[in-house]
Parts: C-alpha cells; sequence; structure tokens
C-alpha cells in the first residue's frame, strides 16, 4: 500500500467515527445501528495503521494485490450489511402498516359504537 | 406518594396472571401497568378478561420501547416513582417495599441487586455481568454489583428524562451513563427466582451481541454523548 492511500484511509475512517459519536452526542441515531459503523471504521483505521495485516491476508487468499483484498472485504461486508437492512426495512414498513391500519379500525370501531348508541336511544325515545 | 409497577410482557400468558396476582397480593399500595409488547399469543386477551391495567401495543417495539411506554404513561399521570418488574416471575414483589424506602433517601436509581450481601456464583452469564462491572467501574469509578438486574426503580426526574430521550433503553450502558453524568445509584439486595414457564430471550449468540454492544457503548460511545436534562413538571 501506498503511503497516500494509508493516510487517506485513515482520515477517512477517522471522519466516518467523528461523524457518527457527532449524530449520537445530538441524539439523532440509535447506539445499536452505530456499532456497526463503529467497528467498520475501526476495522478501517487498524488496516490503515498496520498495512503489514492486509498483506498477511492476501498472501494467505493468493490474491496479487493488497488493495484488492481490501475492496473484495468491504464490498462483501458492506453487501451483507444492505441485505440485513433490506430485511430491517421490510419489517418497519410492515409495523407502519399494521400501526396506521390499527389506528383507522379503532376509530372507526368506535364510530360505529356511537352510531348504534345514537340508533337505540331514538329507537327507546319513539 | 404515587408509584406504579411497570410490567413489558411479551409472550407471557403462562406467567402474567400469577406474577400480577403476587404482585397485588405484596404490594397493595402500588399502582401497575403491564404493556403488552405485540405479544403473538394470548397475553392481551387474558389480561382483559381479568380486568388488568393494560397498555396493548399494536406492534413488537422490544423491551426499550415498551418500557419507556409505561414510563410515558407515568410521565403524563405524575407518578413519584417508576418500577421496572419482569413479566416471567423472576422478580419478586416483597422486595418493592425495601427498594422503595432506599429511593425515597433522595436516589435517583435504586438497583434490586442479587449481589449486595451475596457472592455471586462462577457461571457464564455472570463473566458477562462482571465485565460490564469493570467496564462501569473503569469509565465512571463507581462499582455497580449488578448491572444487568432487571429490577429497578427510577424517581421522578429520571421518569421524566427516560420517557423523553432516545437511547435511554433500561440496560446497563444508560445506568453507566447516568453514573457519569452524576446520577446517584444505590443497590438493594433482593432474591430472584428462576424463570418458570416459557422461554428465556436470550440464546447464545444473542447474549454474544449483547455482550458486544454493552461494552463498546460502556467504554466508548457514552463517553461522547450530551446530556439533555428534562424539567419535571
Amino acid at each position: 500500500m501506498t503511503l497516500i492511500f494509508r493516510i487517506l484511509l485513515i482520515v477517512v475512517s477517522l471522519f466516518t467515527t467523528c461523524y457518527i459519536l457527532k449524530r449520537i452526542r445530538q441524539s439523532k441515531l440509535q447506539i445499536e445501528y452505530a456499532i456497526f459503523w463503529i467497528l467498520f471504521s475501526g476495522v478501517l483505521i487498524v488496516f490503515s495503521v498496520f498495512p503489514w495485516l492486509v498483506s498477511l491476508f492476501t498472501r494467505m487468499i493468493g490474491m496479487q494485490l493488497p488493495v484488492n483484498f481490501i475492496f473484495l472485504l468491504f464490498i462483501f461486508v458492506l453487501m451483507v450489511k444492505l441485505f440485513f437492512m433490506t430485511i430491517e426495512l421490510s419489517t418497519l414498513e410492515n409495523k407502519v402498516k399494521d400501526l396506521t391500519q390499527e389506528l383507522a379500525l379503532e376509530e372507526k370501531e368506535r364510530r360505529d359504537e356511537q352510531k348504534d348508541e345514537a340508533v337505540s336511544e331514538t329507537a327507546e325515545r319513539e | 406518594m404515587k408509584c406504579l409497577v411497570i410490567i413489558p410482557a411479551y409472550n407471557e400468558e403462562e406467567n402474567i396472571v400469577r406474577v400480577i396476582e403476587s404482585l397485588k397480593e405484596h404490594c397493595a399500595d402500588c399502582d401497575y401497568v403491564i404493556i403488552n409488547d405485540g405479544s403473538a399469543d394470548n397475553t392481551a386477551g387474558l389480561c382483559r378478561r381479568m380486568g388488568f391495567e393494560l397498555i396493548d401495543l399494536p406492534v413488537n417495539l422490544g423491551l426499550a420501547g415498551a418500557f419507556q411506554t409505561g414510563l410515558k404513561y407515568a410521565y403524563r399521570r405524575g407518578y413519584d416513582y417508576a418500577i421496572q418488574f419482569d413479566a416471567d416471575g423472576q422478580h419478586r414483589p416483597e422486595f418493592i417495599g425495601p427498594m422503595l424506602e432506599k429511593i425515597q433517601e433522595g436516589y435517583d436509581i435504586v438497583i434490586g441487586s442479587r449481589f449486595v450481601t451475596k457472592k455471586k456464583p462462577h457461571s457464564l452469564r455472570m463473566l458477562g455481568s462482571n465485565l460490564i462491572s469493570l467496564a462501569t467501574w473503569m469509565t465512571t469509578g463507581r462499582k455497580v454489583k449488578d448491572p444487568t438486574s432487571g429490577m429497578r426503580i427510577f424517581n421522578k426526574k429520571m421518569i421524566a428524562e427516560f420517557a423523553l430521550n432516545l437511547n435511554y433503553g433500561p440496560e446497563p450502558d444508560t445506568i453507566s451513563y447516568l453514573l457519569k453524568q452524576g446520577a446517584t445509584i444505590a443497590e438493594v439486595q433482593v432474591e430472584m427466582d428462576e424463570r418458570i414457564a416459557g422461554e428465556s430471550y436470550l440464546n447464545l449468540s444473542r447474549s454474544v451481541m449483547y455482550m458486544l454492544r454493552m461494552l463498546l457503548s460502556i467504554l466508548f460511545i457514552q463517553n461522547f454523548r450530551k446530556r439533555r436534562e428534562v424539567k419535571v413538571r
């Protein structure tokens, strides 16, 4: 890895961490969701500070360039993350749907009850 | 003094009746409310039939969301103290009295702790508990002997703070954060029973994730949080 690439990696990962922490500080991000990104940028920092680690893994797999190993690893990690986010999104959408239906049904049932009461009252008066 | 026992329940139809009956028996002067967290079983129907106080969430929010619902209720109704209490029968209502006495000495939070006077047994679960204690001690300089205990009392100020903010789950990392911010926390010796029916939420992979989340949160993330104090109305 070239020096410039290492510096770039360090800077990017530090920025990511700072930004995540800022959002938590402002109470905009739940800690559960921050954990992944903090670990992710942590790995990024470790790789840029100790590039021999990357070279080691690259040789173990039998790849030519350490950069390729980093690309492969991160693309894979991000794909898995994306897949799990899709599942979460789907669950979330389902919950919002259930919630909206529940609210609307409750409101309708309440109005039906009121209507029934009004009908029985007029029936009594007659 | 108004005091509310908050009982989050998820699929607890086998336990809930027994828990509520024994709670009514031992703590007649406390109000209680069950928060049904979108259970798939008949927890809500059973509570309605028995005439229990119930808030029925239409979707599943998880423990933090369900408990916060109870705290919002306590906040709106102006309760002085709120108690976090399990629906699975692990917590014993006869210890609520001593915990209430303790919090009236002026603490913000009182934890019903299994290990004030008794020693921790050696098990994998307690190793996790020790690690969390250690992390809390490292960042706050204070010792919490049973940080994972789910039996806690909160005073009026804490009710408001928990009810209105994000990232205030009823978990050890919030306790550690509040300790760091100068909240006063005490522990009272209690005994807990083993869960009688139903299944525990924690399996191995969930436990590992839980530990990872707690340790990273206590050791790292909590140092960067800004506190938003809430005015008690």
